[in-house]
């Protein structure tokens, strides 16, 4: 049995899938990290990332897969899932195979697998584009801390560069010590950290208390519902929004 | 009055309001602009009763010089009052936008003075918006019944989406709880709209650049239970708006009991379960093909409680069942209760390359805890009884997850789901106890 160890990278993962391809090896796992088993049977294999071998498997997914699955493949890397590259690579394998039509072929595992995982990220995602919530620091100043189970700020940031494009703002993933900074013209991603939490100015309190004010007088008495509550917005995103729940 | 004041008056008088979706509309940001419209929409918080936060819902004033029996705002109650002024909407929504809480406005009013004034005062706030500040967020607009034709022409210009509620199925109920309103003047702008928008798009045709009218259309709303009327009658109503019309979406809201009168029914609490059938039948009239007459007719006139409005037609119709689903065309596979529109369309992709198996279905995200009842796979049967409408209807009610979620664990009362079952409305008082 062979393991490939990459580095986490997108394009250490592709290069896997190449290497892979043309050593006509096939690894059982593709795995970021080591699993600390050790394990006689299994022979593991370091691969180095290749911006040029990356940039081929990109090309040829696009070209005899789909579009489709391009982003089929990024999703599922954001995920961070441990068995991500293992399953990616199962996927790549028998699109290459059968072509675009792969996406038909829910009823296979190794496609449903990657539909599955890519539905987890493509729902935090889209749940986060309405649960980022901006303080503002100063003059056009913006700044969200999100905490997302999946490395997604990179979905984020071009929905709010188009929307709201005339602010400078941060995204700032705490869990992962990384931002998306926007300067009214661009937006790019960048490693941070924060000594300490940031202040809150006077202007930015009354909106925060207006809001709060609103969260609490558009509830219906007669329909209070934790639990449907709960299920929409699951606890673990309260704790960087402004409403007090 | 301080503004938190004003925002609390206003948004508790909103919150009856259904119909928060901002979708449906996809306005981009101009240069040096804020905002854009997604198609899709997006719900930006959950409020404590589980309803999706999308848009500052809120009214310009509450106001009030009708006395509609229904409705919190009525003249002769006696509740705070306020009324905004048109910047200090413009303020709030932008500041709510820039901080990502909102996806837009949603802005109603009470009958402030006369409807045309209190349409000028939401004109001039939606124009604000769009050519003060340069906004292209999303903007839902009550448009007020009897208000100068020409205003809301205007105001339409501006917003994405405009309403105008029906208030009541029947025009009886109208009369009875809403006299100073009048059927007419319901109808008639929502005609000038549908016209409107029909010529919209006609002009789209010749010329690639014709200002937007309300892009995402126009919807209703009417109140449920606070009326004798049938749930036939609604659907009827709702086919007719969507046919005729061409709303993009009718909201029912359950009647909230807010006094007493003799006019009304006194009921305990909203009836929420009969809201969800009405708006699971309103999915299957939108979606699914169905007419409303498939659905009820005068021999049952009412959805049934304990099943959804689906499963009940199937079990009224068994005759059509079991469905082989390797076989059946798209319409047919539709009606199979526990199979959607996505997995219907799964099913057709798939068995291109493969005869499906039973195991395939539940990949291809079909219920299958109710399919099975419905359909055969490569000719064989998986429910465990026959088919028989009465032991089918038996199985199928036993677990239906709805109800429990809809009431929060509260113990069904038959009144509390069908008010108009109610023998007396007098003895009622006595028979129903206390929601809380
Ligand atoms: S006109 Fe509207 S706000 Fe005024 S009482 Fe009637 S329903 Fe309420």
């Amino acid at each position: 049995m062979i393991h490939y160890i990459y580095d986490g990278s997108f394009d250490g993962l592709l290069t896997c899938i190449y290497e892979a391809y043309y050593r006509k090896e096939a690894p059982e796992k593709i795995l970021f990290q080591e699993d600390d088993q050790e394990n006689l049977l299994v022979r593991k294999v370091y691969i180095e990332q290749d911006k040029v071998k990356a940039e081929k498997v990109y090309a040829a997914i696009g070209a005899k897969i789909s579009r489709n699955a391009l982003k089929n493949v990024f999703y599922a890397f954001l995920s961070e899932q441990e068995d991500a590259g293992s399953l990616i690579y199962r996927y790549i394998h028998l699109g290459f195979k059968i072509g675009k039509a792969i996406d038909e072929h829910l009823s296979d595992d190794r496609v449903l697998d990657i539909y599955k995982t890519v539905q987890r990220v493509t729902k935090e995602k889209h749940l986060m584009l309405g649960l980022v919530r901006f303080r503002k620091l100063g003059e056009n100043l913006y700044y969200a801390p999100i905490t997302p189970d999946y490395q997604i700020l990179g979905l984020l940031a071009p929905h709010f560069a188009k929307r709201i494009a005339d602010q400078n703002w941060i995204i700032h993933d705490m869990g992962r010590n990384m931002a998306a900074v926007y300067n009214q013209k661009e937006w790019m991603i960048t490693e941070m950290m924060l000594e300490k939490s940031v202040d809150i100015i006077e202007e930015e309190r009354f909106y925060q208390q207006l809001w709060q004010q609103y969260f609490k007088s558009i509830a219906i008495k007669n329909r209070i519902n934790p639990k449907l509550q709960k299920r929409y917005m699951p606890k673990r995103y309260w704790s960087n929004l402004v409403e007090e729940i | 009055m301080e503004i938190l004041d004003k925002l609390k008056v206003l948004s508790d008088a909103a919150k009856y309001d259904v119909s928060c979706s901002s979708s449906g509309s996809n306005r981009s940001n101009k240069k040096g602009g804020i905002g854009n419209a997604h198609m899709s929409g997006i719900c930006h918080s959950w409020s404590e009763d589980g309803r999706c936060i999308s848009l500052l819902k809120i009214l310009m004033t509450n106001y009030c010089v009708y006395d509609c029996l229904y409705c919190v705002n009525r003249s002769s109650n006696d509740i705070p009052r306020a009324v905004f002024t048109p910047q200090e909407v413009v303020d709030l929504t932008i500041n709510f936008y820039r901080r990502n809480y909102i996806e837009g406005l949603f802005l109603s009013a009470a009958v402030y003075k006369n409807p045309n004034h209190t349409m000028d005062l939401l004109t001039q706030t939606v124009r604000k918006l769009r050519e003060e500040e340069n906004f292209n967020g999303y903007i839902h607009l009550k448009a007020i019944p009897g208000a100068d034709e020409r205003l809301i022409e205007t105001a339409g210009r501006y917003v994405d989406r405009m309403s105008i509620n029906i208030e009541l199925p029947s025009t009886e109920g109208l009369q009875l709880l809403a006299p100073q309103k009048k059927r007419e003047a319901i109808i008639k702008p929502m005609k000038m709209i549908t016209a409107k928008l029909h010529e919209k798009g006609e002009e789209k045709k010749k010329y690639r650049n014709t200002p937007k009218f309300v892009p995402a259309g126009q919807t209703t709303q009417m109140i449920i239970g606070a009326t004798p009327d049938y749930d036939m009658n609604i659907l009827k109503l709702s086919e007719g708006l969507y046919n005729r019309y061409q709303l993009k979406r009718v909201y029912y809201s359950a009647y909230v009991p807010i006094g007493q009168h003799p006019s009304l029914p006194a009921i305990a609490g909203p009836p929420l379960l009969r809201e969800h059938r009405l708006y699971q039948a309103d999915w299957l009239l939108r979606f699914y093909g169905f007419q409303a007459k498939e659905l009820l007719d005068d021999r049952k006139p009412n959805f049934d409680i304990a099943l959804d409005p689906k499963c009940d037609w199937a079990l009224r119709n068994l005759e059509q069942f079991p469905v082989e689903v390797n076989r059946a065309d798209y319409e047919m596979l539709l009606r199979i209760p526990g199979v959607g529109v996505r997995s219907a369309m799964r099913i057709v992709a798939a068995r291109r390359f493969a005869q499906l198996n039973y195991e395939d279905l539940k990949k291809l995200g079909v219920v299958l805890k109710r399919a099975r009842y419905f359909l055969t796979c490569k000719g064989k049967y998986y429910g465990e009884t026959s088919i028989n409408e009465e032991r089918i209807r038996y199985q199928l009610t036993l677990g239906d997850p709805v109800k429990k979620d809809i009431l929060g664990g509260e113990q069904l009362s038959l009144f509390s789901v069908y008010p108009q079952l109610s023998p007396q409305k007098e003895t009622l008082h006595s028979i129903v106890r206390d929601w809380s």
